[in-house]
């Protein structure tokens, strides 16, 4: 205990530019959170369709697709891409991605990383949407059908606005297991947040000329408190959200619904 | 697809010992996860705040930490700060922290299902606040919570290549996989072999919690 709290420990924080540099590592990490996140929404969305679809075709290769992706370790599958994604794949990202993302990002194998990310979290998510669905009343789409909405007029105005609000609690929760899981991309050689901390805990300060030691213990706790405050004001404002828009449409929960928002509810209701 | 079976039987034995080393890590962090997580929700739902609160935390730290960076501080951190502590106790430690606090939240939701009367009946039996957890309160919050700690495992198999990746003494599925595929270059076939591994494993784990969940559940 004294070890972790001695100030010494502690003053790496304070000297050179220890602390920006960590953060320099952890904006990366919320990029490519970012950048996965809205993939992994909109593939989300899409394959959970493909399954729900009437066409049977469909249903079962999306369904398949989802299960096979959803049930691999995520860290199989970034290592697994950044081994076997050809080449060109890589090339292509290269020459098309944004100049003004850091130089992090700029690397062939993020691609790898974010792909890995997206195609996992797309299939959890995909999962997440289905049940938002398939927990509405078959009645809305029937009377919606009736109202002589076409299917995708009925998905539009009637199921998707209620089902996804539905999972709201359970899709953020998995946005920030995402946001944890950008770490993993670290294990294929891309330069965050880990990557720095070990950067800077590696024991080259006395070559660098830096004057002082960085030990390891504390340079993760640190990364580990970063990722806590910022999963944390996530979820807060999510359950903020979810409980102004329950009460706003007075609303009660449907039978699926996520951990988050009952206990959300039950704190409320205190 | 003659090499798919060739890397099969020719790496048989190494993909075999991970594949063990996964499901004994999987064991380990479970009993860790359930014991320490039971122990945390009951904390969270104790009839005095300082203990709420200590829950609280505990729950909000675990969950909102990458798995990675508990193992780099429980192996490399405490072993640079002078603490000889060993590769597979970091490990399932780690792992069954991390998912506790999951445990945790799952369980009090179970909880919060148990109506409130029957907690005030307990009570007005005479049975003391540890006995109303013990006899009333739990067996039914389990019971509810059956499909949840389902893929709360499922997801702690997946969560067991994480450990395996950094720490160089566990050597798991995925650690043998990446031996044998920089031995062999067959990525494809190595991968398809672990990956066949993992999803065994994963349904399994779905199947037993189907069977769990028919015999057991409550649906409320």
């Amino acid at each position: 205990m004294g070890y972790l709290f001695d100030p010494q420990n502690w003053e790496w924080l304070t000297t050179d530019n220890n602390l920006r540099f960590l953060l320099e590592g952890f904006l990366v990490n919320l990029q490519i959170a970012a950048i996965a996140m809205v993939f992994s929404l909109v593939f989300g969305l899409l394959l959970a369709l493909g399954r729900l679809a009437k066409l049977r075709p469909l249903s079962i290769t999306a369904g398949v697709w989802i299960d096979v992706w959803r049930n691999l370790p995520l860290i199989f599958i970034i290592l697994y891409l950044a081994l076997a994604l050809p080449a060109p794949w890589k090339d292509l990202y290269e020459s098309n991605v944004p100049g003004f993302l850091p130089e992090a990002l700029q690397s062939g194998r993020v691609f790898a990383g974010i792909l890995g990310l997206v195609l996992y979290n797309s299939a959890v998510i995909a999962e997440i949407m289905r049940a938002g669905i398939l927990s509405l009343d078959r009645g809305q789409g029937e009377a919606a059908a009736s109202l002589g909405l076409s299917y995708p007029q009925q998905l539009r105005y009637v199921i998707l606005p209620q089902g996804l609000r539905r999972m709201v609690p359970a899709t953020v929760s998995q946005l920030i297991t995402l946001n944890k899981d950008t770490t993993l991309v670290s294990i294929i050689a891309i330069q965050e947040v880990m990557r720095h901390g070990r950067i800077l805990s590696s024991g080259f300060a006395a070559f660098t000329g830096a004057d002082v030691q960085a030990p390891l213990l504390q340079v993760f706790i640190f990364i580990g408190a970063l990722f806590v405050v910022t999963n944390y004001a996530l979820s807060r404002v999510s359950r903020r959200l979810e409980v102004r828009e329950r009460k706003r449409t007075g609303g009660t929960a449907g039978p699926v619904i996520g951990l988050e928002d009952q206990t959300a509810l039950a704190t409320e209701a205190r | 697809m003659s090499e798919l079976w060739e890397v099969l039987s020719e790496h048989f034995p190494e993909l075999s010992s991970g594949f063990w080393v996964t499901v004994r890590l999987v064991l380990i962090s479970f009993a860790i996860a359930m014991v320490v997580g039971t122990a945390v929700a009951a904390l969270r739902i104790a009839p005095l705040r300082p203990l709420n609160w200590i829950g609280g935390v505990y729950v909000e730290v675990f969950r909102n930490t990458p798995l990675l960076v508990l193992l780099f501080i429980s192996f490399a951190g405490l072993r640079r700060a002078g603490v000889p502590i060993d590769a597979w106790v970091a490990g399932t430690a780690s792992l069954g922290l991390y998912t506790a606090a999951y445990v945790a939240e799952a369980l009090r939701s179970g909880v919060f299902a148990v109506g409130k009367g029957q907690i005030e009946a307990s009570l007005s039996l005479g049975l003391d606040y540890p006995r109303t957890m013990r006899y009333v309160i739990l067996p039914q919050a389990f019971r509810t919570v059956i499909p949840h700690l389902g893929s709360l495992t499922i997801a702690m198999i997946k969560n067991s290549a994480i450990v395996g990746v950094s720490l160089l003494a566990l050597p798991d599925l995925l650690h043998q996989a990446r031996l044998v595929n920089s031995r062999t270059f067959a990525t494809n076939e190595t991968f398809f072999w672990a990956a066949a591994g993992y999803l065994m494993l994963t349904l399994l784990a779905t199947v037993a919690v189907r069977r769990l969940e028919a015999r057991y559940a409550i649906h409320r």
